[in-house]
């Protein structure tokens, strides 16, 4: 091992410095804006770093870690994520009471890690490592306020059903091994075409379990709303984006390597699961009245098109779940970001009446609300719906008939939850909706990051090929 | 040598068993450890003896401060000593000490066994090649968790603080 082999590591050594950086930092001079500022140096630095890596051919270094166009567009998406997380979050954090605000930034750029590490593992250790990163700074994220027994129960929720889950990763990851000998993605793939079951199909099964609750599909999604709920909403966004991105972006290039598209029984369970998710999540979203619940159900929703996709084989769906994933980082960091944004000293605006006339009082946040929840029910003129135009195409593409037809019932059912919190927001009957914050404290920045997300928001809806350009040319050896 | 592992392993079972089902801490605890022991006889037995030394060191070491601690918690004066009383009824501790006792027993065979293959598997993993992986193909690995540490640590102490000013906030009002 030398230097030469460590440099297409290059954005992950920066964050990692970075957080060892801000640890040093914090025990010397505890300041807010000092981290924060930091912190987005160190993510900018690492996005920077990521044009600079040699992607002509895949790189592995040791056999844990490839680094590949397919990778290191997703580390850049999260990097990204994770500059919008930290732009919206000082302004969050500064009318907190909470006295220590700075470790949230350690957090922020652990669970940034965390992430990279789970789309570039080629290997079940980083892949565990690079989730367990994720996890555990996450469990510490969501139960930040100190204040917040919401959060505190939040967060216990999280560690419980995470561990648990990760148990049946872990017995799924030992199944698989004891069949195979082989821990490393690349090794095992071949294994599948040779016909042989054997552990195989067993470890897959709870491999698949534990993916599932990461994802929060159907049948393992109890968690999601209650943990969404009581998140902080910046970290809220981080964790339907980045964290869930990630594991589907590593779930996609591996099981279409397996050839998930030929072995019935995976392409049964997968539609199960995303027919479930896409009524399940919409279904339930209409019984709520908490907006970030709406939201936590309509991400279950999300996730099961993005299956849809999943299961279309070919170059199209490869580029139809990243450019789906791409805008609905977009959409979703603009949703909770707005949310955030609204959010005064005492609590997030959470109840749907508390956004009574939020569009007369607070046009430019109540704007920007109301286009991401138009990109989420997929609208024209937003990212959301080439996104989901995109997905249907592949999934109709491979003719499946079935989950086309359910996204596109589930879909009508969800513009309806939508669309009742923007006509709230539009309702001239301002109410008692106090709750609205109009403290501009670090507004900068979290207005920044709002205008750059609405600004891609449109864009990638009314000019769609320049991403799908970049996505193309990612797309690793199609299969 | 499976008749050892079958039988470490339904031990490991029983003993995690007891360890959800019991309402004392304490008990649970010392359920908990005789846990560790079996898989620790079960890596014996799957042929890494170095980890199964590890999982006897760290786990079952990680148990025993966990033990101070409580005692500890519990350290109230004669109401402890009554504690420690209640923990020397035999009904206390030998459940654990037969479960143990039989692990001792399968260890001694297998170490009388030892002129042949005590193990079951094709080869026993030495320290030495342990370390080799670890700095070697696993080095990014080692860093991970590294990281992973760092994460759970400054997690804790962000937590495990609120409490400490909690009290000392409300301590703070009634004065």
């Amino acid at each position: 091992m030398n230097g030469q082999e460590l440099l297409p590591l290059l954005p992950l050594l920066i964050v990692s410095v970075f957080v060892v950086l801000n640890l040093i930092v914090i025990s010397l001079y505890r300041n807010h804006q000092t981290t924060a500022l930091l912190t987005g140096l160190g993510l900018v630095l690492a996005l920077i770093s990521t044009l600079f890596i040699d992607k002509s051919t895949p790189q592995y270094v040791m056999p844990l870690i490839i680094v590949d166009r397919y990778s290191i567009f997703f580390v850049g998406l999260i990097l990204l994520a994770a500059l919008m997380v930290t732009l919206l979050s000082y302004r969050y954090l500064e009318l907190q009471k909470e006295s220590r605000k700075e470790e949230y930034y350690v957090f922020l750029l652990l669970t940034t890690l965390g992430s990279s590490v789970v789309v570039s593992s080629n290997h079940f250790v980083s892949f565990f490592l690079g989730l367990e990163i994720l996890s555990v700074s996450l469990y510490a994220l969501i139960a930040y306020k100190a204040e917040d027994s919401l959060g505190l129960e939040a967060g216990i929720k999280y560690l419980i059903l995470a561990a648990t889950s990760d148990a049946f990763l872990l017995f799924g990851i030992a199944l698989i091994y004891a069949d195979t000998g082989q821990l490393e993605f690349a090794r095992i793939a071949p294994m599948f075409d040779s016909g042989h079951i054997g552990f195989l199909l067993p470890g897959l099964g709870l491999l698949i379990v534990g993916l599932g609750f990461k994802l929060s599909l159907v049948p393992f999604h109890m968690w999601t709303p209650d943990v969404y709920q009581g998140a902080p909403a910046p970290i809220t966004a981080f964790l339907a984006s980045a964290s869930k991105g990630a594991v589907f972006a590593l779930m996609l290039r591996y099981f279409t390597k397996i050839g998930i598209h030929t072995n019935n029984s995976l392409l049964t369970v997968f539609a199960v699961i995303a027919v479930a998710s896409m009524f399940g999540g919409n279904l339930l979203a209409l019984l709520q009245n908490y907006v970030k619940r709406i939201l936590a159900y309509s991400s279950i929703a999300h996730f099961g098109y993005l299956l849809t996709a999943f299961l279309a084989s070919g170059n199209l769906a490869f580029s139809a779940v990243t450019y789906y994933l791409a805008a609905y980082f977009v959409t979703i960091l603009g949703a909770f970001g707005a949310i955030t944004a609204l959010s005064g000293s005492k609590a997030e605006p959470d109840l749907i009446d508390s956004y009574r006339g939020m569009f007369w009082k607070q046009p430019l946040l109540g704007g920007v609300f109301s286009a991401t929840l138009l990109s989420l029910a997929g609208i024209p003129l937003t990212a959301g719906f080439v996104g989901k135009f995109y997905v249907m195409a592949a999934g109709i593409n491979s003719h499946l008939w079935i989950l086309v037809v359910s996204l596109v019932a589930s879909s009508v059912i969800g513009l309806f939850y939508y669309l009742r919190i923007i006509s709230v927001m539009f309702s001239k009957d301002l109410g008692n909706s106090e709750a609205t914050g109009s403290d501009m404290t670090g507004m900068a920045a979290a207005g920044f990051a709002l205008v750059l997300l609405t600004i891609a928001l449109v864009w990638l809806g009314i000019y769609p090929s320049s991403l799908i350009a970049l996505i193309q040319k990612i797309v690793p050896n199609p299969a | 040598m499976n008749g050892v592992f079958y039988l470490s392993a339904i031990i490991g079972i029983l003993a995690t068993l007891m360890v959800v089902t019991r309402l004392n801490a304490v008990h649970a605890l010392l359920y908990l450890i005789v846990s560790f022991f079996s898989v620790a006889v079960i890596f014996f037995v799957l042929g890494a003896p170095f980890v199964a030394a590890l999982e006897i060191i760290i786990y079952a070491g990680a148990i025993m401060v966990l033990f101070v601690f409580v005692i500890m918690m519990l350290n109230l004066g004669s109401k402890s000593t009554k504690q420690e009383g209640v923990l020397l009824q035999p009904r206390s501790w030998l459940g654990p000490s037969v479960l143990s006792g039989i692990l001792i027993l399968e260890i001694i065979y297998l170490m009388a066994y030892s002129g042949s293959s005590p193990i079951s598997s094709p080869a026993e993993i030495a320290p030495k090649q342990i370390g080799m992986a670890l700095f070697g193909p696993y080095a990014i690995g080692v860093e991970l968790a590294s990281m992973l540490l760092l994460a759970g640590l400054v997690g804790a102490y962000h937590i495990g603080s609120r409490r400490l000013l909690d009290s000392s906030s409300k301590r703070g009002d009634k004065e």
